[in-house]
């Protein structure tokens, strides 16, 4: 056995070095030619004074009030629907688990397709049930509850939240249910014939046991939520001012400023952003897997 | 008693978690079968979609650039993918790294960084947004055929081809791709999905394709945007559950001939 595998990588090392790499080529170069390279452009960009000068002036503008409130809002909608997504997507996932098969693997078809939805149409079909003509609305009002003299719209943050929740607590589902198969019946069985109490099994158990993944799914949601642009365009139009917002009508030349390259200087600011989540990410998927 | 709690509380929770999702969906298609002036139900609006000459020219547009960015998939990714799991192992972790990063970028970010890069005649074909639909898609395609090929003897089965006196060309054919085809299925799926649903970096570079059809056509019209969007919608759930279903049929056969393998082994 040890062999043929040996004089199987002979046979193969008996290619020149460069004829074995064939097949990560056109990988290789869409990657660098479509990806690198745009953002080795945006880089370059946002340090561009013209007339061959470099320098921090884009950023300078960006670390200004509008900008820097526009980061504030994008980082408090991420946050808030990412930990409203979080739970109650956990919850769910946490009763499914728990359930007969035939309902797991429906739960499981359900929760990948509607994680799936999103973009402009989702936007619209949420303006179509909570929009102040909307049906949710005016059953709500037959009953007696007045949603928007409450003060609330769906043309703001909270709203978009609760449009995102519709794609976010599949995708939460989805992402956490791996941890929870990982948990052991015998632990509750353990602790249950040493005495335990079903509160103390969930809070020297369950929670410490379930944390690290719960952390990673969260920030993979917050990340998503950061980044996500055509539902809250669709929906807001604008008026709650979020980064990809922003950057979007710089794109489109709805807003001037003197510093073209200010729109460069806001995606660098992104892309920092959603690596240092990401980072985060990657470590709190090490201590889940370390465990 | 206890298990008693339980289950009521989870089919209250699992009930909430229903309420939440059908009831916006069942509010809107009501919405979209409303008609202008209150004068009841129709499906005005639903035949008003097929009505827009720019629908089927969308579509076909879309569907184009959805094949070619599966075929862009398919000879890139897949080479690679299966290259690092047969020879490649050495560079397999940075590539793995290289796949996730995509998913660090935000589109819009991407969309500025694809306006000042590409040349020209690049930025005057449709066809770019493939290319990127690709890149965007690769987090996904590259991690799902990765996952796919692990389970697969892939190096025992082209050793035992090579070791046959089967070429190169033959292994490929005869062996790789009948070995790892539903793991191609599956990628290429996810950037079928991907590309044809695509809107931020399509709008931000000014090209239209049925999503962004939809938001300038739905202008005009409400009610129609939001028959057009639940159309959309119900489409997209309703391909996305047949291809699921699909691919679970094919699981438990697969899983079937497993067992089966097995037991001939034992007896």
């Amino acid at each position: 056995m040890v062999n043929t595998q040996e004089s199987a990588t002979r046979k193969s090392g008996g290619f020149s070095s460069i004829f074995k790499v064939i097949p990560l080529v056109p990988f290789s170069l869409i990657f660098l030619f479509f990806f690198c390279w745009p953002i080795f452009q945006i880089l370059k960009n946002s340090l561009d004074q013209g007339k061959g000068h470099y320098g921090l002036s884009a950023y300078r503008l960006m670390f200004t009030k509008p900008y820097m409130h526009a980061f504030a809002t994008s980082l408090q909608l991420s946050f808030f629907s990412a930990l409203t997504a979080g739970v109650i997507g956990a919850v769910i996932a946490f009763y499914v688990h728990r359930s007969s098969s035939g309902l797991k693997s429906t739960m499981a078809m359900l929760s990948g397709v509607l994680a799936n939805s999103g973009g402009v149409p989702l936007a619209f079909m949420f303006i179509a049930a909570f929009g102040a003509q909307g049906g949710i609305v005016t059953l709500l009002k037959k009953v007696g509850i007045d949603i928007y003299s409450s003060g609330f719209t769906l043309y703001s943050l909270t709203g978009l939240i609760l449009v995102y929740s519709f794609f976010q607590i599949p995708l939460m589902v989805l992402v956490f249910t791996p941890a929870l198969e990982g948990m052991r019946n015998e632990w509750r069985e353990a602790n249950n014939s040493l005495g335990g109490s079903n509160l103390q099994f969930t809070r020297w158990v369950l929670i410490p046991v379930l944390f690290p993944a719960f952390l990673a799914s969260i920030l993979l949601l917050f990340a998503s939520a950061f980044s996500a642009f055509a539902t809250a365009r669709a929906l807001t139009g604008g008026s709650v001012g979020l980064v990809p917002l922003v950057i979007g009508s710089l794109i489109d030349g709805n807003v001037i400023t003197d510093q073209a390259n200010l729109g460069d200087a806001l995606a660098v600011g992104m892309i920092f952003v959603s690596a240092v989540v990401m980072v985060f990410y990657g470590f709190s998927l090490r201590w889940a897997r370390g465990r | 008693m206890k298990s008693r709690i339980f289950s009521a509380t989870r089919y209250l929770i699992l009930g909430l978690g229903l309420i939440f999702f059908i009831f916006p969906v069942a509010a809107a298609i009501e919405f979209s079968l409303r008609s202008y002036g209150n004068k009841g139900h129709t499906f005005a609006n639903y035949s008003w979609i097929f009505q827009q000459e720019d629908f089927f020219t969308n579509i076909t547009i879309s569907l184009k650039l959805a094949v070619l960015s599966a075929v862009i998939t398919l000879i890139t990714v897949v080479p690679a993918v299966t290259f690092l799991h047969l020879e490649g192992q050495r560079y397999k972790r940075i590539f793995e790294f290289l796949a996730i990063l995509p998913l660090v970028v935000p589109v819009v970010s991407l969309a500025i960084g694809a306006q000042k890069a590409m040349p020209t005649f690049i930025q005057n074909s449709q066809y770019e947004l493939a290319f990127f639909y690709v890149i965007i898609a690769i987090p996904y395609t590259f991690q799902s055929l990765n996952v796919g090929l692990t389970s697969i003897p892939l190096k025992t089965l082209v050793e035992a081809s090579r070791s046959l006196g089967a070429s190169f060309g033959k292994t490929v054919t005869a062996v790789i791709v009948p070995a790892i085809r539903s793991a191609i299925n599956a990628a290429i799926f996810l950037a079928v999905t991907l590309s044809f649903g695509e809107f931020t970096l399509t709008s931000l570079l000014h090209w239209e394709t049925f999503p962004v059809w939809i938001t300038r056509v739905s202008q005009g019209n409400v009610l129609g945007s939001i028959a057009l969007s639940m159309f959309s919608l119900i489409g997209a759930w309703s391909l996305l559950i047949l291809v699921q279903s699909l691919q679970n049929v094919q699981k438990q056969r697969r899983a079937k001939s497993q067992v089966e393998e097995i037991e001939e082994v034992l007896t």
